[in-house]
């Protein structure tokens, strides 16, 4: 089975939730509100030996266990553009856009044979997957890997940093455990969303106060975009909680 | 600071105490002085003794502006050493658990954690910690069935509680 591909630049899918390495957090930190995504993966699923792999495992209910990947995000309501995105549908950081993008629509956090799914366009997206596009993906392998495996490297290479924050994270925290062993046994799962400067004390080269800089501002922006909104609640208790974080920061620069 | 007592909790004088491994006048010859000095360093701001008191492999993780940020909203209220495992002045390793209590935002709080010590030409450093360590589980030990009856009774197990 083949299936083909091709970006028309449609932007359609600049929008919503965008999974970013670190790298990509740190670089974009003036424009994307930065949170951590803590997702659990169940035991059995087609991802899940990758999951263990790139984040840890927790114990459930009948000696099942489930994996828990941890990654940067830029936390957008799904009915908003990235602050990327260009008026005229295209991205205002190209050059520099996130590895996730690069990758799209393939994934390198889902496994090889686990990507049919993401090469059938949403109902309004402009992406061309008729015979005049390329093979992207045959017989449940990629058949242009570059872009999937860059963003497969940086995945591993941020593993090494984000699992002994997320182990360090859990002892501390013993509520975060339930919590994610809770949304483990949902029938639909889920996710958390949590503050991003938690990760900032394991990464030895980040000024914290020169990343508080940065993310005020975005947080304060994205606050006031989604004041108004009811369905934006979620979110806008989110970026006003951490817009508070990080002016408390900013407060105490010495 | 000379004339204050020690925040490690001694009860000497600071600059008798953590003050003069702080500020390079003796060295920390155990783990637990080490320890204790990591903690007064945290207290009085000197991040750079603690980042200078890292494992190689822990120094390219530490951040000492999010430490001194983390440090802003955080008063240290006292330090309890629970435990030191080794860490004299003849051993190379120690693991020393301490309860670090700290107020933040009008809550008293405490990070007990098991730390890891290795000394490093001389010096100790620190290795690494586990964050709120288990408590040990209780051993229970068998007791044979003619071993003498541990409530004390002076008969065989068999023929006192194991009956």
């Amino acid at each position: 089975m083949e299936r083909r591909f091709e970006c028309t630049a449609c932007g359609k899918c600049c929008y919503g939730w965008l999974p970013l390495s670190i790298d990509d957090a740190l670089g974009h930190a003036d424009r994307f509100p930065l949170f951590l995504q803590w997702t659990p993966v169940r035991q059995g699923g087609k991802s899940y030996d990758l999951a263990v792999e790139l984040g840890l495992t927790i114990k459930l209910k009948n000696r099942k266990r489930a994996a828990v990947r941890i990654e940067p995000i830029s936390y957008v309501p799904p009915d908003m553009p990235c602050p990327a995105l260009r008026k005229d549908g295209l991205c205002a950081v190209h050059d520099a856009k996130p590895r996730r993008c690069r990758a799209m629509p393939l994934s390198g956090g889902r496994a090889e044979n686990d990507q049919d799914d993401l090469l059938i366009p949403k109902a309004d997206w402009a992406c061309n997957t008729t015979s005049t596009a390329p093979v992207v993906y045959r017989d449940k392998k990629i058949v242009t890997r570059e872009a999937f495996e860059l963003e497969r490297k940086q995945l591993m290479a941020d593993a090494d940093v984000l699992k002994p924050f997320a182990e360090l994270m859990l002892d501390s925290i013993p509520s975060l455990r339930l919590d994610l062993t809770k949304l483990a046994q949902r029938p639909h799962g889920g996710c958390m969303i949590l503050s991003f400067s938690t990760l900032v004390p394991r990464l030895a080269y980040v000024d914290i106060y020169a990343l508080a800089a940065k993310q005020l501002p975005v947080m304060a922006s994205f606050a006031k975009l989604t004041s108004e909104t009811p369905k934006h609640a979620d979110e806008h208790r989110r970026y006003t909680a951490s817009a508070g974080e990080w002016r408390r920061i900013l407060d105490g620069a010495p | 600071m000379t004339t204050t007592k020690c925040p490690c909790g001694s009860g000497i004088l600071m600059r008798d105490c953590c003050g003069a491994i702080l500020d390079g006048r003796t060295k920390a010859e155990t783990a637990e002085a080490m320890m204790r000095a990591r903690y007064t360093a945290h207290v009085v701001g000197d991040f750079d003794f603690v980042a200078n008191t890292h494992a190689a492999e822990v120094k390219k993780t530490y951040n000492k502006s999010a430490a001194q940020a983390q440090a802003e909203t955080m008063q240290w209220v006292g330090l309890e050493i629970m435990e030191t495992v080794e860490g004299g002045a003849g051993d190379d390793e120690g693991v020393v658990t301490f309860g670090a209590r700290f107020m933040q935002d009008g809550v008293l709080n405490m990070h007990r954690e098991r730390s890891n010590f290795r000394r490093e030409n001389g010096v100790w450093v620190y290795v690494d910690g586990k964050i709120n360590p288990q408590i040990e589980p209780r051993r229970i030990e068998k007791v044979g069935r003619n071993a003498p009856c541990p409530c004390g009774s002076g008969k065989k197990y068999k023929k006192c509680c194991g009956a």
